[in-house]
């Protein structure tokens, strides 16, 4: 688990595997934009695994939890909107 | 990495569509160049950055792709183009001037460098859309990881798909590799897969004729039977069966296409709209042989070939903008 240092209030969520390119374009967004994120690796942490799945319905990664809101991949447009980023 | 922001409404030399190993070269060597660049990036990285660990490019021994390209970009970064996030909607030729849309906003330029690259091709299969993500999947470097101890199959016999078989080694208990005919990846990944001895298992002449599942996937039905049954039991499909060249910006503008579906064009990345110049997996340069050093090699030569064209008939493109903005080729 990550924690990175914020500026802002949303609760962000990721879960990812470590050799995934959207969810390391998600992670340098969401630090570019200083916003603070738990990071769960799924590969790894099965329980979390499954947490993914019960939460998006699927297996695909990364999937991002903004404040209760799920994103599947790293839909930028969206990740913008929740996060009210310009 | 600060990358330059686009000027709205100022006269590029070059705008260059896709942001993989050709475009971002092509970004270096026309940077190099002093040409005006601007860099429209859909997706940072093409394929390279999904590819994992590359061991051959030359001069980096290995080096995950992303981190290939996130340096590729820097480079053209510090050599002084532009970056703007984003898919170009339209392109069209005005008045020797190219007019690039992407969102709302036009940009102008006085040549065209397509290096979109390919979107990967899907196995057409009733059922696969449902169950996409839900035990089938495209990209074996995000998802392979999360099946740890199951028994997964990859459809493919290129190289790619051989690659992505080395990386569910890792974790998957039996991998099948089905290919349509024969495998046919580099000899050095052939060999790296027969170290992992029965845990893969080869069906050469074997394809998917069926996807078996409902919230998720269950099996799958060979064209051929293995071990005297066409079902195979698996909890994970990946699908690395090639890709369709991206051509329709190019068509937009009037390239031809070659037999095979690509854009045609010459060993100096010309294609047939002056102007108009390709890179990467978009053109057929050199066949099946898809690799991040060929992209990155048609990018320095579309670069070079632009630059070419550009200072040639500087007194002639984009002289209607002019007055909108200067341009960084003089006449």
């Amino acid at each position: 688990m990550e924690q990175t240092q914020s500026q802002k209030k949303h609760k962000v969520v990721i879960y990812s595997t470590p050799s995934c390119m959207y969810c390391r374009l998600a992670k340098d967004y969401f630090k570019q934009q200083n916003v603070a994120y738990e990071e769960y690796n799924v590969q790894a942490d099965v329980l979390k695994r499954e947490q993914m799945f019960k939460v998006s319905g699927q297996m695909g990664v990364p999937v991002i939890d903004i404040d209760g809101q799920i994103t599947v991949g790293f839909d930028k447009d969206r990740i913008k909107q929740l996060l009210g980023v310009s | 990495m600060l990358a330059k922001m686009p000027e709205q409404d100022s006269v590029y030399d070059v705008v260059i569509v896709g942001s993989g190993a050709a475009g971002l070269a092509a970004a270096l060597y026309a940077g190099r160049y002093q040409m005006r660049t601007l860099v429209v990036e859909g997706e940072f990285g093409g394929e390279t950055a999904k590819a994992g660990i590359i061991e051959n490019y030359p001069g980096t021994p290995k080096i995950d792709g992303y981190d290939l390209m996130q340096t590729m970009k820097q480079q053209a970064i510090d050599v002084g183009a532009h970056y703007l996030e984003g898919w170009v909607s339209d392109i069209d030729g005005e008045e020797g001037c190219f007019v690039v849309t992407v969102g709302s906003t036009k940009y102008y330029a006085k040549t065209i460098i397509l290096s979109g690259g390919a979107e990967r091709k899907k196995l057409e299969l009733p059922n696969e859309k449902e169950l996409s993500n839900k035990g089938i999947h495209y990209c074996v470097t995000c998802d392979g990881p999360l099946y740890g101890g199951k028994r997964v199959a990859m459809v493919g016999g290129g190289d790619a798909s051989l690659k992505g078989v080395l990386l569910l080694g890792a974790y998957a208990e039996k991998i099948y590799l089905l290919a349509r005919s024969t495998v046919k990846g580099e000899p050095i990944n052939v060999e790296h897969i027969k170290k992992l001895g029965d845990k893969v298992v080869i069906l050469e002449g074997t394809q998917v004729a069926e996807i078996v599942g409902k919230d998720k996937l269950e099996k799958i039905i060979l064209t051929k039977p293995y071990e005297g049954s066409t079902e195979l039991v698996v909890g994970g499909l990946f699908v690395e069966i090639g890709a369709k060249p991206n051509i329709t910006l190019g068509q937009k503008l009037g390239c031809t296409l070659d037999k095979f579906g690509y854009l045609e064009a010459d060993t100096l990345m010309r294609t047939t709209v002056p102007g108009v110049f390709v890179a990467g997996d978009t053109v057929n340069a050199f066949g099946a042989f898809k690799q991040i050093v060929t992209g990155a090699a048609m990018g320095a030569v579309a670069a070079t070939s632009a630059y070419e064209y550009a200072r040639q008939h500087a007194d002639l493109l984009c002289k209607v903008h002019w007055k909108i903005a200067p341009t960084g080729i003089a006449a």
